[in-house]
């Protein structure tokens, strides 16, 4: 088994131990600090790999894409301002406890969940690498419009008390989404002539603005009012609440164990990312739950179902990657780059070629999980009570200032900095009229890559449509989620009518 | 040391060239960084041009060359915002230069090629080709073109997005040889790559370097180029196979704002000549399967306007579809 000799080997070399435990800490910073994203902190600190040896620049990189995805949900669970679109579906839940001042355990259980799932995803990239790759390439644009089409579901799943104003809250996602140029003929749609809007609107500013911005403003409404103190720092009250007892944890396990298949699956798949994945697990795990009435209200397993999600995308993502040259995400694209720049060439003979460097990079994974989940665990939550010290109006004044140079650091873009402030004001009139942000999000970021494939699959039929019908794995994943749409419709009519029986 | 010897074989490689090179570069001394807008992502093809030119230049040019990746619109963003920097030779576009033209033909755009920019040199190229997958049955260009004519309109075909330099040229190969053939856009080469490799096309136009590693995966049978390419030599150009093409492929070139002034445009022009000539700078493209390809400023700009009159009538062809 190489990969024991690979981790011997990195665990022997205190200097890439150093890089692994340096981006375990980079990451879980940007990824905590609301809006500057993961996949914008490597793009920044890409030039610095250049001078590095290679499986330092690659376990960097790597590493930080791990425990990036991990530090989001800081922010998501003690500001309701996730760091990173993969963490907006643990802020349903992980807000409301860190409201009760259980903003520790909150923590705790995202750091277990993650590094479970993460660790998941990692044993199946290192143990099935091939049958990955082979998996990810038969997926054609059939295929995969039929998971996105199944996944558009999940928004069911976080639509709040309004149905009509969640599904209206979807479609203005897709609307958003169509501005800039058509994937398939190039020609602009949307745009008024303008420059900077045949760009498209992206995810980033967007993001910062629905989450961050739409947050700090209705922080700013309720100025005057007296402020709600949830954290009553150090008595021994607070601490008990906040002790994550095996009882408590034990409900947990079935849905961290789900999620991280169902985040190892997504993960194979080129362009859906670990956003998708954290909303699809909470979905399937409310579904699912014992007591789905729970949540969105403060459910510890809210919080470990799209953690153990979100960081499982990250392994099984990068077999594409290897062995196809398919980036699965901004990360995956930048890392090929760094591969190419230190001169070695992905695709199906890295593993005659680079065995060894693959194995160890597997192992600096490995290592790296390990270390943001021990800095996350004892770390996170006494910066989680440290943070909760400083008064809400010196808080949120800064995270409105990094809100700022987040959203224009990602592309170095004035534009995207004037959309997140129109997505600021968007987020906050969502919240007041009740109309809902995460499922204006997840439908935007569904949009592109379900609408793209889709007329992709058309170019490819010669029967129209029918494409979806011929092809099995399209056809059952159509199933899958024409039934979902079916079970979740029914139960939305049932609560509707129980809502109605009750004003009646 | 490797600075001592390229400096030995650049001057002995040089003798004539040199005087000119030499004595613009006395006139024009940069004082600041120079800052290369990339306009696509870190990572990809042009990309690596450009970190190569930074690290290759070191010892080469007194000040050093920063890259800055200014992604967006297909490569327009970027080349807005360097049309817009200050002409004092600070701030340089390195991009693919193909593109670049085409988009500025299909799109209405703020900037063009020829019009907004003077144009420094060329320092590479980047070449498409007509690839099968390895189990397809198609062993050469005569056995898909047989295909195409026997099921009009039913082969499919992928490339790398709509107006892009693979899309002309795939479609200039197939309108000049009078074929009717479905295209299907992917999101940029590794995806076309991946769709190809995965049989979901029957084949697909993308550059020659991406086989470079997937030798057991891809079977390219011809290269739009008019001479083969450097790695690649057993791959024929369309017409050593029989067939008309479009010439249209992808310079890599680096302009400068349009009210740059000649000394820093000359003194800019020699670096990269003397940069794309140094070793570091070949064994960097090599790895990827580029050879450098320089040409000096009035060339690269013939080059393009003659590419310019080849794609006029593809060009309208696919405005009119559009």
């Amino acid at each position: 088994m190489e990969i024991f000799a690979a981790l011997a080997s990195v665990l022997s070399d205190p200097i890439i131990l150093m890089w692994v435990f340096a981006a375990a800490i980079v990451g879980m910073v940007v990824g905590a600090i609301p809006g500057l994203t993961a996949s914008a902190a490597i793009a920044m600190l890409l030039p610095v790999t250049f001078y590095m040896q290679p499986l330092a620049a690659l376990a960097f990189l790597y590493v930080i894409g791990k425990s990036g995805r991990y530090g989001g949900s800081i922010a998501a669970i003690l500001f309701n301002t996730p760091g990173t679109a993969a963490s907006a579906a643990t802020q349903i839940d992980g807000y409301p406890l860190s409201k009760r001042g259980m903003s520790s355990k909150a923590m705790k259980v995202a750091t277990l969940s993650s590094i479970t799932g993460d660790y998941v995803g990692e044993i199946l990239l290192i143990a099935g690498v091939g049958i990955i790759a082979a998996i990810a390439l038969k997926m054609g644009p059939p295929e995969l419009f039929a998971v996105y089409f199944a996944a558009f579901v999940v928004i069911g799943s976080v639509i709040g008390k309004s149905i009509t104003r969640g599904l209206a809250s979807a479609a203005l996602g897709v609307l958003i989404k169509m501005v800039g140029l058509d994937p398939i003929s190039s020609e602009e749609r949307f745009t008024f002539g303008s420059f900077d809007l045949s760009n498209g609107i992206s995810l980033v500013p967007l993001m910062i603005g629905i989450f961050v911005l739409g947050e700090v403003f209705s922080q700013l409404e309720a100025r005057g009012k007296p402020i709600e103190q949830f954290d009553d720092p150090d008595n021994d009250d607070a601490r008990a609440r906040n002790r994550l007892t095996w009882a408590e944890y034990k409900p947990c396990i079935p849905h961290v164990i789900r999620s991280s298949f169902i985040g190892s699956f997504i993960g194979m798949l080129p362009g859906l990312g670990s956003a998708i994945a954290a909303f699809v697990a909470y979905g399937e795990g409310k579904r699912r739950a014992k007591n789905p009435e729970e949540w969105g209200k403060g459910a510890l397993e809210g919080i470990a179902a799209p953690e153990a999600a979100n960081n499982a995308v990250s392994g099984p993502s990068m077999a594409p990657l290897l062995t196809l040259g398919i980036p699965g995400s901004i990360i995956g694209a930048i890392l090929i780059g760094v591969f190419l720049i230190h001169g070695i060439q992905v695709g199906p003979t890295l593993f005659l070629t680079q065995k060894e460097l693959i194995y160890q990079l597997f192992a600096c994974g490995l290592v790296g999980i390990a270390a943001y989940g021990l800095i996350g665990y004892y770390g996170a939550s006494f910066v989680g009570r440290f943070i909760l010290k400083i008064p809400t109006d010196v808080l949120y004044p800064v995270i409105f200032l990094t809100s700022f140079v987040a959203a224009y650091s990602a592309r170095g873009s004035m534009f995207d900095v004037l959309i997140m402030v129109i997505a600021g004001f968007g987020g906050w009139l969502m919240k007041c009229y009740d109309f809902n942000p995460a499922a204006f999000v997840i439908s935007f970021v569904l949009a592109g890559g379900a609408e793209e494939t889709f007329r992709q699959s058309l170019l490819l039929s010669d029967h129209g449509a029918l494409i979806f019908f011929t092809r099995p794995v399209a056809l059952g994943f159509l199933i899958v989620g024409v039934v979902a749409v079916v079970a979740r419709a029914r139960s939305l009519s049932k609560q509707a009518k129980e809502a109605s029986l009750n004003d009646a | 040391m490797e600075r001592r010897t390229f400096l030995k074989t650049s001057a002995l490689a040089s003798v004539g060239l040199a005087l000119s090179g030499t004595a613009a570069f006395a006139e024009w001394k940069p004082r600041r960084p120079v800052s290369i807008i990339l306009p696509y992502k870190a990572g990809g093809g042009t990309d690596s041009y450009a970190r190569a030119v930074a690290s290759a230049s070191d010892g080469l040019f007194p000040v050093p060359f920063v890259v800055v990746n200014k992604p967006g619109s297909s490569g327009i963003t970027g080349a807005v915002e360097a049309s817009r920097s200050r002409p004092d030779g600070t701030a340089v576009l390195l991009t693919s230069a193909g593109s670049f033209l085409l988009t500025s033909l299909l799109r209405e755009t703020d900037v063009t090629p020829l019009d907004s920019f003077r144009i420094v040199a060329q320092i590479g190229k980047l070449t498409t080709s007509l690839m099968v997958p390895m189990n397809s049955p198609y062993q050469t260009l005569d056995d898909l073109v047989a295909d195409i004519k026997a099921r009009p309109g039913e082969v499919r075909w992928a490339h790398t997005g709509n107006g892009g330099f693979h899309h002309v040229a795939g479609q200039g190969f197939l309108d000049s040889n009078d074929l009717e053939a479905v295209g299907v856009p992917f999101k940029g080469g590794s995806a076309t790559r991946a769709a190809l490799i995965g049989e979901q096309v029957d084949f697909g136009m993308i550059g020659i370097q991406q086989a470079a590693g997937f030798e057991n995966e891809l079977r390219p049978l011809a290269l739009n180029s008019d001479q083969r390419d450097a790695f690649m030599t057993e791959v024929p150009t369309f017409a050593e196979a029989g067939y008309d093409a479009v010439d249209v492929s992808s310079p890599i070139i680096m302009f400068a704002p349009k009210d740059t002034p000649d000394d820093v445009v000359a003194g800019l022009e020699a670096a990269m000549k003397e940069i794309t000539e140094s070793e570091a700078f070949i064994n960097a493209m090599a790895e990827r399967g580029n050879a450098p390809v320089f040409l000096p400023g009035p060339e690269a700009e013939a080059n393009l306007r003659a590419m310019k009159d080849n794609v006029s009538s593809i060009i309208g062809a696919l405005k009119s579809q559009g």
